[in-house]
């Protein structure tokens, strides 16, 4: 009985300590690329990393940041980000995004599709996203 | 001792012999607020593209007469492109409830060898973009190239790498929608990502014939 309330209360601070909200994809079609944006919020008291992303989305998918230098737009592969203790961290338009490589299907507005974020000090969280119209 | 009257005499006194300042700084500030900048003219120039299905059209030629709102993109691109283009839908779909007529939108591809008017027709099909008055417009990379350099614009390869067989591709980019007027002159530009929507959609309004 000890064990098995052990386990559940494991379990439980770790599936409670980061949460992940507002996952959506932009359309694209099959073998192009897309970005997938959310919202993870480290709900434990000491720093965590993401450090990857996989699904079956996409052939290659990457970590990427948008960033502007001298009034134009690049991209770079990041290979990690530090969500800090109590705090939220946004994927979002125009600066982090894990971006998808390489589709292998068409992702139409509507449609969702399953990724695994891969943190150090969880287990990996399965989200769900939707794909929007822009 | 001053009556009230004296006072309220005095008010309209002053204010009637400023009316005319006013009058003369409020016309002036709207005839400035109103009058956008001339400048480059881009239609010395013109290049044959293809829109996206496939037919061609004499950029910036066929646009005469007509305020084109313009920018440039990679349909490959994951973030920034797609907001840019969003942000012309937005402001397609406002005009368009306005009733203002006489205005066009062209999303011209620098990525010429692979946004092929079939990929630019999935990019706005997928997006649900009303094709009436918008073209995604793609060319031979000669004339791309020099029209963006027309533009000014830039839009470099890089960061080109490989993961196992799969090779990717990005540009670093300028980020920019032009709003051109009836005659082929840049008006004025912004932000495509993150236009001020209302900015463009007010200076679209003060082109108006």
């Amino acid at each position: 009985m000890i064990l098995l309330l052990s386990l559940f209360t494991i379990f439980n601070f770790h599936s409670q300590k980061a949460i992940v909200k507002n996952a959506w994809l932009r359309p694209a079609g099959k073998g192009m690329n897309s970005a997938l944006y959310f919202d993870i919020t480290n709900n434990s008291g000491k720093a965590d990393t993401l450090f990857g992303v996989s699904s079956n989305t996409a052939k290659v998918i990457q970590i990427h940041e948008s960033y502007m230098k001298n009034g134009m737009m690049g991209m770079r592969e990041v290979k990690y980000v530090v969500v800090k203790p109590r705090s939220t961290f946004s994927f979002k338009e125009g600066g982090y995004h894990v971006m998808l490589i390489l589709l292998k299907k068409t992702l139409k507005p509507g449609l969702k599709e399953t990724f695994f974020l891969h943190i150090k000090h969880e287990r990996d969280i399965k989200i769900n996203a939707v794909v929007k119209k822009n | 001792m001053i009556s009230k009257n004296y006072f309220s005499n005095s008010i309209i006194r002053k204010t009637v012999s400023i009316l005319p300042l006013v009058l003369f700084i409020t016309i002036l500030w709207n005839g400035c607020a109103k009058k956008l900048p001339d400048g480059k003219n881009i239609s010395n120039n013109n290049y044959v593209l293809l829109n996206q299905d496939s037919t061609k059209v004499n950029f910036p030629h066929d646009y005469n007469g007509k305020i084109l709102v313009a920018t440039f993109i990679y349909t490959n691109c994951p973030d920034i492109c797609p907001m840019t283009t969003h942000n012309m839908q937005l402001v397609q779909q406002q005009i368009k409830s306005e009733g203002i007529k006489g205005v066009q939108f062209a999303a011209i591809s620098f990525d010429p060898q692979r946004d092929t008017p079939s990929i630019l027709k999935e990019y706005a099909s997928i997006r649900d973009i009303d094709l009436s008055n918008f073209n995604f417009l793609s060319g031979t990379k000669k004339n791309i190239a020099s029209l963006i350099h027309e533009f000014d614009f830039l839009a470099i390869p890089g960061d080109t790498t490989t993961s196992g067989k799969n090779r990717i591709y990005f540009f670093t980019h300028t980020d920019k929608i032009f709003l051109i007027d009836q005659n082929g002159i840049i008006r004025n530009e912004y932000r495509g990502s993150h236009v001020n929507r209302d900015k463009l959609i007010s200076d679209i309004k003060s082109l108006e014939d």
